[in-house]
């Protein structure tokens, strides 16, 4: 056992449905790692990690909504294996942008009206329930509250979808 | 002046720059840049082009990673207003999903991959490595007299049944760790007769799907 297969391993479990992959001080602590260079380390064996994966069609992703650490595969391959968990849902990636408005307005969680207020719909429940079903949002009846789980942060390149948003803009 | 050569110097410190960004200890959006392509320009002649190229590609990496890291600063800072803009616009639903459109991503989840395997081979790596055995070749001697065979003190049954009381605790356990503090080969092979034995008449058993001994 190496380094590599221990990041391998690390990097590609999936704990829960919206948790995959390894925060920096998990990593660390598997590779028994405890110099005060941590932070260089970590940095150069992530990077020499992603050059080895590179040509199977992988990337070293990190998900700011939980500080984890996860492999994805690379664009040209997520195009060809058409990763896209609402095809033919159209109605439910509009609740799921809505949800992400509000929530990224407010800290990761939103109150369910301020959504509907949103969306223009009357009947958001049904949607809402699927998205959790799904794992991207967590429930809370009892304060009619919505909140976002790290899931998004791993499925969906925020960038691109931003600067898809600035173009339509322009448009 | 014209053999002035600062090439080594602004690498260390570029060096420098990059380990204190990556142990956080710094943000290069903080980091001026200009001081460094200054002296790179003053010190640059004929005579030490050759190992400023290095030099200047160490520091343009720095300087594209500067300006990438402020391109994310300025996308974060009206992001959200973007977002909520965009639905100012009334869009249909197919539209949204038309924009989520190539911004997914695919992850990999190796759930095949098992820590308790990766441990275990860690472990036997690990393992000090016993000296490889070297064989001699045995002096033929002739003997005088007569020649009695050594008798053993002990009966087999009775040395089969002492390592039975011997293991019976670790059960049910592996193979491997039957053996695990035993380094003798000779002693290995001759407690391994007698677990076949034991195994033979039911004292032990063994499951073949996880591999282990039990009573």
């Amino acid at each position: 056992m190496n380094e590599i297969s221990v990041l391998m391993y690390l990097l590609s479990k999936k704990s829960n449905i919206f948790q995959i992959g390894a925060s920096e001080d998990e990593i660390l602590k598997a590779l028994n790692f405890k110099d005060k260079n941590k932070s260089i380390y970590f940095q150069n064996l992530l990077n020499q990690f992603s050059k080895y994966i590179e040509p199977l069609g992988l990337q070293i992703r990190f998900n700011p909504l939980n500080s984890h650490w996860y492999i994805s595969f690379d664009s040209d391959t997520t195009e060809i294996i058409s990763a896209n968990p609402f095809n033919g849902k159209a109605r439910l990636a509009a609740t799921l942008f809505c949800t992400l408005v509000c929530c990224f307005n407010n800290s990761g969680m939103t109150q369910i009206q301020k959504i509907k207020e949103l969306r223009k719909k009357k009947d958001i429940w049904e949607d809402l329930k699927e998205l959790k079903k799904r794992g991207f949002i967590e429930i809370d009846k009892n304060l009619n509250h919505v909140y976002l789980t790290p899931l998004i942060g791993y499925l969906l390149d925020l960038e691109k979808l931003f600067i898809k948003i600035s173009l339509e803009l322009k448009k | 002046m014209e053999n002035k050569d600062l090439s080594e110097e602004i690498n260390e410190k570029i060096e420098n720059i990059r380990n204190r960004v990556l142990s956080r200890e710094i943000s290069l959006l903080d980091v001026e840049l200009v001081p460094l392509f200054e002296s790179l320009k003053e010190s640059l002649t004929i005579y030490n082009i050759n190992r400023y190229s290095r030099s200047y590609d160490n520091a343009f990496q720095l300087l594209s990673q500067k300006f990438e890291e402020l391109k994310g600063l300025l996308n974060f800072l009206d992001n959200k207003e973007k977002f909520v803009e965009f639905l100012k616009f009334n869009p249909s639903d197919d539209e949204i999903f038309e924009l989520f459109n190539g911004c997914w991503r695919e992850t990999l989840n190796f759930d095949v991959l098992s820590l308790k395997f990766l441990e275990l081979s860690e472990e036997k790596l690990c393992r000090d490595k016993r000296a490889p055995f070297s064989i001699e070749s045995i002096d033929n001697t002739f003997v005088k007299g007569s020649f009695l065979l050594e008798v053993p003190t002990k009966r087999f049954t009775e040395k089969m049944m002492s390592f039975f009381d011997e293991i019976k605790a670790k059960l049910p356990c592996s193979y491997d760790e039957i053996f695990e503090y035993e380094h003798d080969q000779l002693k290995i092979y001759e407690k391994f007769v007698y677990l076949l034995h034991l195994l033979q008449i039911n004292k032990i058993k063994y499951q073949k799907e996880t591999k282990y001994l039990y009573l």
